[in-house]
């Protein structure tokens, strides 16, 4: 009996450790980098859902993760840092979009490859950028048309909101 | 026997079921009442407490970690396949977790307990007034109630939560390996998904389910082995009880705690 109680013991020991070892990992996870690669900036204006973490690809293959997402407080807008793979050096000139993998899905980073024969060196800036698209934002903009239409559309609180997701629109 | 016409023999059979049926209900009852009776004033037997902490809580940890593992794997797979039919693959880390913490975690874990702990307290009570040790116990005024049942009630009420929070864990675990070895999921993307989504609630909520399942099973497997008979035969009868009506108690109580829950 005692020697099957210490395999039982030592299997249940495996189990927890199972859990809190994902427990742990789940606790720390995101500030953690690949730490093989480069480390490039994009500023965008809107990131959205986007997590560190995510995916960063060119052409749908993955070449990095996003490492940090933090704000600059003068320019507000949020820097996103990228941890590249070294075997993917890419060009000075190219464009980081955040994109989305379905209506509810995850967003990631796409880059497009520019044509300069500079590469981008670690520690650098992507210049062009595109930042994740407010997807209900826009839907709301058609829903109600920014433009004070007056009695004939109808809607009673359509004149008060609208205001709002003018400013919305130009924020 | 005779005087009942024979037109109205049928409904005298079904009149004597639902009296039995009134009868079990009413002695389960009085029975927990005594078990939890039974913990509210001293002697408390710690020994007893301690041994079954032991046997049902922590012995139980890789039967209930090895089905949430599987679980939470086929569950983020099942969920992949169903969200891709409408373009949402990407919300699976979400549903695995609710899905886990709020319902599989801690069903699955009770219906594992009510084979391997119910079966087990039924079994060994059950032999225990095969033997008639349990009448040797009260000669020597020791209150069975608070020797056998007690312990058994408190100990699996307590350890129920935490191997349901074990097996939380160790679902979503499941599910995180499944979605990052073979559905191309990034791991970190996938935890910040489920801790971003899941919400206190979600978990607590399926804890206070898991302990009151905890409950039906200990119960179970104590009203079926203390009230066996006929040696042998009786102990086998009584663990089949003991399974089978924890099991259908446990499934009730899951709908009911959840509507409750939900509706609240």
């Amino acid at each position: 009996m005692a020697k099957e109680q210490w395999a039982e013991t030592a299997v249940g020991a495996v189990v927890i450790a199972a859990a809190v070892g994902f427990l742990a990992y789940s606790l720390t996870v995101g500030g953690k980098t690949g730490g093989h690669g480069y480390e490039v900036k994009a500023r965008f204006g809107q990131v959205g859902s986007l997590a560190p973490g995510a995916v960063v690809s060119v052409a749908g293959v993955k070449v990095g993760t996003v490492s940090s997402i933090t704000l600059d407080p003068k320019t507000y807008l949020a820097v996103v840092k990228l941890d590249l793979d070294a075997k993917t050096p890419l060009p000075a000139d190219s464009v980081a979009k955040i994109t989305s993998d379905g209506l509810l899905g995850g967003q990631h980073v796409t880059i497009e490859p520019g044509g300069s024969t500079d590469n981008l060196k670690p520690g650098s800036d992507i210049q062009n950028t595109q930042g994740a698209v407010d997807l209900f934002g826009l839907v709301g903009q058609f829903l109600r048309p920014p433009a004070p239409a007056g009695g004939a559309s109808g809607s009673a609180p359509a004149p008060a909101v609208a205001p709002d997701a003018k400013a919305g629109a130009g924020a | 026997m005779s005087e009942v016409p024979l037109a109205l023999q049928p409904l005298r059979s079904v009149g004597k079921s639902v009296l039995d049926m009134l009868r079990t209900a009413g002695q389960v009852t009085l029975f927990g009442v005594r078990g939890v009776g039974a913990l509210l004033s001293p002697p408390w037997f710690f020994g007893q407490l301690g041994r079954q902490l032991m046997g049902v809580g922590y012995f139980s940890l890789p039967v209930v970690g090895l089905t949430a593992v599987f679980t939470g794997a086929a569950l983020a797979l099942n969920i992949y396949t169903g969200g891709g039919r409408f373009n949402a693959e990407q919300i699976m880390p979400q549903i695995v977790a609710l899905g886990i913490t709020r319902e599989l975690g801690p069903v699955l874990a009770a219906l594992m307990l009510a084979g391997r702990v119910s079966a087990a307290m039924a079994a060994e009570i059950g032999a225990m007034r095969a033997t008639e040790q349990i009448d040797a116990m009260k000669t020597l005024s020791t209150d069975p109630f608070r020797y056998l049942v007690a312990p058994r009630l408190l100990a699996t009420v307590i350890v129920m939560p935490l191997l349901t929070l074990a097996a939380d864990i160790i679902g979503i675990a499941g599910g995180w390996v499944v979605a990052t070895k073979t559905l191309d999921f990034n791991g970190a993307v996938y935890v910040k998904n489920t801790w971003d989504f899941l919400q206190g609630w979600d978990v607590v909520s399926g804890l206070i389910k898991a302990a009151v399942f905890g409950f039906i099973i200990a119960l179970m497997g104590c009203y079926h082995g203390y009230n066996s008979s006929g040696g042998a035969r009786g102990v086998g009868r009584a663990t089949t009880h003991a399974v089978v009506s924890a099991a259908i108690l446990i499934f009730a109580a899951d709908y009911l705690l959840t509507s409750a829950f939900t509706h609240r």
